[in-house]
């Protein structure tokens, strides 16, 4: 007897619209109803005071407000799709060529007979445009041209200086150690000097996003003649996998992303749970500089570069990375000296006057790019 | 005839009145029996110290002040007058302006502000003034400037003047007062009490400094009581002023821009930081005349040390930055369009809440810690706390609907966010 009323009333019940709680008030315990009363981005302010007051002195605090504004664009252009059409546009818009700029001053100085100068040797075909001192425009967002593919990549121009000191010629094979999220790996298809690409990052979600950037920016049959090779295995095994091979590697290292730091609160490396691994930073980045040298062909060269201004995530990591090499693989590695090359785009960016080895580019509010260390070394032997 | 009692007191001089004002002000007081005596000092300039000005408002009782001083004036009121008084011959305007404290040259200024006032409107107008306190020199400065203030109704003249001596703002202080916002007299009355409901009420400001404040400050009044409250809050919560501060160094006459220019620079410099709950920072702030009261080129070179070109970027990174903010407030359905279907419906509602807890309102009314914390990093003290693991899936963009529950009472409850 009992069975059949509860069935009926299962049945209305059914039927009566219990109204959904609405998605406001359901209980999610996820989200915070609160901000962390110390976020991760105040502790990673904390820490760049602390240290970088002291490693830079009176030049902290115009770096500090830089970091904490609105950075700068530059924008990169693709040379698969119509680049003299997008760079006519965006000459309209009053930005120009940065690199164009720096390499024809050169190109007169030189002529000129001022100094004898060696080539600085920068990666050829890059275009990027970005605004004069001080004009704080914005790039429209890149759209696809008639090719299917995007017109322009946005990026931060700073970063394009470590694939311009790397130097490529044509037929190099080239290695992208810490390859995600893709810009200066399409950078470095740009110049169209790969023979061979291999492009690696730990984290599989981070590839796919890079995968999708050369998808949009690369046609097909170019990725395929240029075996573009997209992995998502450990950097540091490199050495073992694949030694020896390379004309031209690029490591570029995860690290503290400064900037990032300072505004995003998701994920970043400034929490305190992940206190341990930004401790171990320094050493990841030695063992990932280490198996990208160890990757290198004899007389290769290899750019190191962070977006940190960090001195033991930039010099230190250089130096000891050299150093472990000639200790225990007696390999030699010469660092390579790019003052020529800073003063090409001295025009440009804000560079740090007094590194030990390498360039450090730092934010300033009249040219907000980077920070951005690069350094470039030749393994001898 | 109503039976008005006399005071007798001290005086230099009496003077027999038929002023059309004064006739009037006793058919106001004039229904009851009370006690009711106009004693109006004017001081001339030499002499300093404090007034004691008595104020006869409305059906309250007057406070005599037995005090004597030359130019003393008495008003006895005879007798009750009748509104419409025997309409003044020039002459007789002209001596009693000579009475009232006005040298020649004051009277023909005056009479030529307005030829087409009456006689009568101009006596009445600047004999208010005189009342309140006012010497005879910046009444013609005051008239001179604001010439609209002769088209005044007599009648909104005297309210006007009794709210303003309730205020304590007479004399000197509204010599100030008149020069900075002429127009006192003749805003609405709802108006200015908006301004001054929200300086005593929201921003808890006592009432000598209510009177300060609109003294030094008269531009307050043109204010919008929403921006004028937005501005307190920003200068109580953000850069840690007291009261006593923001009343002594005049902080509310700058505009909110300029303020935020310079503040938001100097703490994104490094070289200001938001006091904790002690009040308490880790670097010596500038002092605030050394922020807001300078130029700009001595703001950069004492100051900030930072160059006028990266200040000039700063303003219109800053500009565009809030404008990006108050888009993000009044459409809040944009912001979040990569993320799933249920956040994104989230967002909305707590949209339209946030709409209906300040409707219309522009600025936020509530100081939202959130949406300014970028560069502010030192309000816990800058003392690591040792707290328990927080959740860190904290989404970036906290929704202004959220932060409204935590909403400060007043500055007792200042740092409870």
């Amino acid at each position: 007897m009992a069975a059949p009323i509860l069935r009926r009333v299962r049945e209305l019940l059914k039927r009566v619209d219990l109204a959904r709680v609405p998605q406001r008030h359901r209980h999610k315990k996820k989200w915070a109803t609160t901000e962390p009363k110390f976020p991760a981005s105040r502790l990673a302010l904390q820490n760049f005071d602390m240290t970088y007051s002291v490693q830079f002195g009176d030049l902290w605090p115009s770096i500090r407000v830089s970091l904490l504004s609105e950075q700068k664009y530059g924008a990169l252009v693709n040379n698969f799709a119509a680049w003299d059409h997008v760079s006519a546009r965006l000459e309209q818009l009053n930005a120009r060529d940065f690199v164009n700029e720096a390499i024809s001053h050169w190109q007169l100085e030189s002529e000129g007979g001022h100094s004898a100068t060696p080539s600085p040797a920068c990666s050829p075909n890059l275009r990027c445009f970005t605004f004069a001192r001080g004009d704080v425009s914005c790039f429209p967002p890149a759209r696809l041209g008639s090719l299917g593919l995007m017109d322009y990549y946005l990026m931060d121009a700073a970063s394009l200086l470590p694939v311009l000191a790397l130097g490529l010629q044509p037929g190099d094979t080239v290695l992208d150690l810490c390859a995600a999220p893709g810009g200066k790996t399409l950078a470095l298809l740009q110049t169209g000097c790969c023979c061979n690409l291999a492009a690696n990052d730990l984290s599989t979600s981070r590839t796919g996003r890079l995968q999708k950037v050369l998808h949009n920016y690369v046609p097909q049959d170019i990725r395929e003649r240029i075996q573009v090779r997209v992995t998502s295995l450990d950097g540091r095994k490199w050495g073992e996998l694949e030694g020896d091979t390379y004309d031209r590697v690029l490591v570029d290292v995860p690290c503290t992303t400064d900037r990032h730091s300072l505004h995003e609160e998701e994920n970043n490396i400034f929490q305190r749970s992940r206190k341990k691994e930004r401790q171990m930073l320094p050493m990841l980045q030695v063992q990932l500089l280490s198996a990208g040298l160890l990757a290198t062909k004899p007389g290769g060269h290899v750019v190191y570069s962070t977006c940190s201004l960090s001195h033991l995530q930039n010099e230190y990591v250089v130096q000891g990375a050299i150093e472990l090499l000639a200790n225990q693989y007696s390999i030699e590695v010469q660092v390579e000296d790019l003052s020529h090359f800073q003063k090409l785009f001295m025009n440009t960016f804000c560079f740090f006057p007094s590194c030990q080895v390498g360039e450090l580019v730092i934010p300033n509010l009249m040219a907000n790019f980077g920070p951005t260390y690069f350094c470039r070394m030749r393994r001898l032997t | 005839m109503a039976a008005l009692g006399r005071q007798v007191l001290d005086w230099h001089r009496l003077i027999p009145l038929t002023w059309a004002c004064l006739g009037r002000r006793t058919f106001h007081f004039g229904e009851q029996k009370r006690t009711v005596s106009l004693l109006r000092k004017l001081t001339t300039a030499s002499s300093g110290g404090s007034l004691d000005v008595v104020a006869c408002v409305g059906p309250k009782k007057c406070v005599q002040e037995p005090e004597c001083r030359t130019n003393l004036v008495q008003c006895l009121p005879e007798k009750r007058a009748p509104v419409d008084r025997v309409s003044l011959e020039p002459e007789e305007v002209i001596t009693s302006l000579l009475d009232m404290g006005f040298s020649e040259a004051h009277i023909k200024d005056l009479l030529s502000v307005q030829p087409s006032a009456s006689p009568q409107q101009l006596l009445s107008v600047t004999s208010e003034l005189i009342l309140l306190g006012l010497n005879p020199e910046p009444v013609c400065v005051a008239l001179k400037k604001s010439p609209q203030l002769l088209r005044l109704p007599v009648l909104q003249m005297r309210k006007r003047s009794s709210y303003l001596r309730k205020l304590g703002l007479g004399e000197g202080k509204l010599k100030r007062l008149l020069h900075g916002c002429p127009e006192v007299f003749s805003m609405r009355q709802q108006d200015i009490d908006a301004v001054v409901k929200v300086l005593k009420e929201k921003c808890l400001f006592t009432v000598q400094q209510v009177t300060e404040i609109l003294h030094r400050c008269p531009g307050v009044l043109r204010q919008d009581p929403s921006e004028l409250e937005y501005q307190f809050q920003y200068a109580y919560f953000r850069m840690g002023i007291k009261h006593r501060d923001i009343v002594r160094t005049e902080f509310l006459q700058y505009s909110m821009a300029k303020v935020k220019q310079r503040h938001i620079y100097l703490e994104r410099l490094g070289r200001y930081q938001t006091p904790d709950k002690k009040g308490q920072t880790q670097i010596a702030n500038p002092l605030l005349k050394d922020i807001l009261s300078i130029s700009e080129a001595e703001f950069l070179a004492r100051t900030a040390r930072s160059s006028a070109e990266e200040f000039e970027v700063f303003k219109k990174l800053l500009a565009r930055e809030e404008a990006s903010e108050e888009e993000e407030e009044s459409d809040p359905s944009d912001a979040e369009e990569e993320e799933e279907d249920e956040e994104e419906e989230e967002e909305k509602q707590c949209g339209t809440r946030e709409a209906q807890l300040s409707p219309g309102a522009a600025l936020p009314l509530v100081y939202r810690q959130s949406l300014e914390t970028r560069g502010c990093p030192y309000q816990e003290g800058g003392v690591i706390r040792i707290c328990p693991q927080q959740s860190t899936a904290v989404r970036d963009q906290q929704e202004p609907g959220r932060d409204s529950s935590s909403l400060p009472q007043g500055p007792s409850a200042a740092f409870d966010w």
